[in-house]
């Protein structure tokens, strides 16, 4: 619900959205009508009040927009010049079309009938707002649906599972139990039948995944989430590629910085350092830094 | 201003929305051309001097704009020397998105609602209030679909989507790969969603060069030119220009038996072994390449080119130093 006080024309394109909308919805409840426009009730009947006194020069009760909302249920009339559903502007057609886009991914289970309809839509509304401009979105996660449905209907996924951390791909069985989202990606948990235990999965990194239909029961599986490991770490020079890949912000980054580093596995850690060619040191763990210096000279090994 | 009883607690009445919304039914409504002095005499909310509503009615006609108002202004009659005149045709004003049905309202409905909490939620759920007043009922229930997520909170995306599809100047800026910041007047061509990540491409006009860009690397609110029309967007526009003075170069690595997912997923294999397989990889940026390939530690190895080579070397060596 949007509880900051709008400005005069946002209230303005809110009062000619409501008289057609009104004609449409005649008795609604003050609530409803909030809730469609998502705004508070009080700011909703400080917009039915404005509009209530506005009306064709003249501004007899002939010529007024007669509201009535006394009762908690909107009903209008006389309002025949507001009547018409005003067009939409560019950015209502980009939310549109952006989401049509998402809708057209592979992962949505929909009919061939229906996507030839998102295709005609789509089509119709890219015109309005002019040829060759290309706004667009491809779904991160192909295989998103599947997930929902399986969390959905409490059952288990077969999936190929991408983890560049080991650098491999992997068959397991999992019972996902719920999305979350954790900076730019969307994770879910899950039982995994394989290392029989909870983990934790990136919706992106699904090579393949299909519902099974046996049904675990996961109630007892109880958490075995792999411990978080924290790392005190130096910043020898400071890029971006450095900040995004350790999630510290751009402007905080100084040479020769000490920052801390945590990661659920030590490997990822550890690849992540090396990766960096020189741009981030361990310092401590000592066991953790003696490893990265073994597994950067048996690399180098190979070039001698 | 009519006298009814009026038993609704008037919270704060907005004189200039109420006047906004008085001009455009009066010139909705009007089947000729209104001029001024008319709209000055009629129109409820033109108050003062001569100037200040002449004023006033400048801003107004702008702040319709800014929602998308056609108001066009024209005379009765051509041939008389009349005062120009405004109105809003009911053609240009009214939604005009042909015919559609309750399914369609039902795939419109869950495309908007992918926003919900997201960038453009104010616009979906405007434009989702313009569905809806059309009054076909919503076919949903056919329609079981879940709506995926759009996750892109920035700020940013609504003002260049807006400079897009206007064709206007943006400025902004933006964080480079050694953190420092440049500032940049671009183009915006396009935007693009892909692993939850946005990339904006457009012309930079200074360096007249296409450009790539992450909406999460403009660390500043992004500046639109108020002017439209720019800029053409081409038809087709090439690759980065970027990327190009690489492009010719050819990385050959070889890399261990089921191993390097993310560099076979991009190269061409060349040579099939026992133990280890060789690849040609386009060396499209050397920075990203030598991150993926220390990435892989001792499961890959850069054969060629030679600078290549001894820079995978050089930044191994200094790993190690670091970490003596």
């Amino acid at each position: 619900m949007v509880k900051v006080p709008s400005t005069p024309l946002e209230q303005t394109a809110r009062m000619l959205d409501l008289v057609p909308f009104l004609l449409t919805h005649q008795g609604i409840a003050l609530n409803d009508l909030a809730d469609h426009f998502k705004v508070d009730t009080e700011i909703m009947l400080d917009d039915l009040n404005t509009l209530w006194m506005c009306g064709l020069p003249g501004y007899t009760p002939l010529e007024l927009i007669d509201l009535n909302f006394d009762s908690g249920f909107v009903s209008i009339r006389n309002a025949a010049p507001l009547a018409y559903i005003r067009t939409m502007s560019s950015s209502e057609i980009v939310a549109l079309v952006l989401g049509l886009d998402l809708l057209l991914d592979d992962s949505v289970q929909i009919s061939p009938e229906n996507r030839k309809r998102i295709e005609v839509l789509s089509k119709k509304l890219r015109r309005e707002i002019g040829t060759n401009v290309e706004i667009s979105l491809s779904s991160p996660a192909p295989f998103r649906s599947v997930i929902e449905s399986a969390i959905a209907s409490r059952k288990s996924v077969e999936m190929t599972y991408f983890s560049p951390t080991s650098d491999q791909s992997t068959e397991r069985i999992v019972s996902p139990y719920h999305f979350f989202q954790e900076g730019e990606y969307e994770y879910f948990e899950a039982f995994c039948d394989t290392s029989h235990g909870m983990r934790t999965f990136r919706v992106d990194r699904i090579v393949s995944a299909a519902i099974c239909d046996l049904v675990k029961s996961v109630s007892d599986a109880g958490h075995t989430e792999g411990a978080s490991i924290r790392i005190q770490a130096r910043i020898q020079s400071p890029d971006r590629h450095t900040a995004e890949t350790f999630g510290l912000s751009y402007s905080s980054l100084e040479d020769g910085q000490s920052i801390e580093i945590s990661a659920f596995s030590q490997e990822w850690l550890s690849r992540a350092i090396i990766a960096g060619g020189g741009t981030v040191s361990a310092q401590s763990p000592l066991d953790i830094r003696e490893k990265i210096r073994l597994t950067a000279e048996d690399a180098l090994a190979l070039y001698e | 201003m009519h006298v009814a009883a009026a038993p609704q607690k008037v919270l704060t009445v907005s004189r200039k929305s109420e006047r906004l919304v008085n001009l455009t039914i009066a010139l909705l409504a009007t089947k000729r051309y209104l001029t001024k002095s008319e709209i000055f005499r009629t129109v409820e909310g033109y108050e003062g001097s001569a100037e200040s509503m002449e004023r006033m009615f400048e801003r107004d006609k702008d702040d319709l704009r800014g929602l998308g108002i056609v108001i066009e202004l024209g005379t009765f009659d051509p041939l008389f020397e009349d005062e120009a005149g405004y109105r809003i045709t009911p053609a240009s004003y009214q939604l005009a998105i042909g015919e559609l049905d309750g399914t369609d309202i039902a795939l419109l409905s869950i495309a908007a609602t992918s926003w919900s909490g997201a960038a453009l939620e104010r616009e979906s759920t405007s434009a989702l209030v313009k569905l809806e007043s059309m009054g076909i009922e919503s076919n949903s229930e056919a329609l079981s679909l879940l709506a995926p997520r759009v996750s892109t909170r920035d700020e940013n995306f609504v003002l260049i989507t807006d400079a897009i599809v206007r064709r206007a100047t943006i400025a902004f800026e933006y964080v480079s790969s050694d953190l420092s910041l440049q500032q940049r007047t671009i183009y915006p061509f396009s935007l693009r969603g892909q692993s939850g990540i946005w990339y904006l491409r457009g012309l930079d006009s200074e360096k007249n060069s296409l450009r790539t860009f992450r909406l999460d690397r403009i660390s500043s609110a992004v500046k639109v030119s108020k002017k439209s029309g720019a800029f053409e967007i081409p038809n087709n526009f090439p690759e980065n220009s970027e990327n190009v003075p690489d492009s010719a170069r050819v990385a050959l690595i070889r890399v261990r038996k089921n191993r390097g997912r993310a560099l076979r997923s991009i190269g061409r294999p060349v040579v099939v072994g026992e133990e280890w397989d060789e690849l040609e990889i386009p060396i499209l940026n050397t920075s990203w390449l030598l991150g993926t390939v220390l990435w892989h530690r001792n499961d890959v190895v850069v054969l060629e080119p030679s600078d290549f080579r001894s820079l995978v070397i050089e930044s191994l060596r200094e790993v190690v130093e670091l970490h003596g």
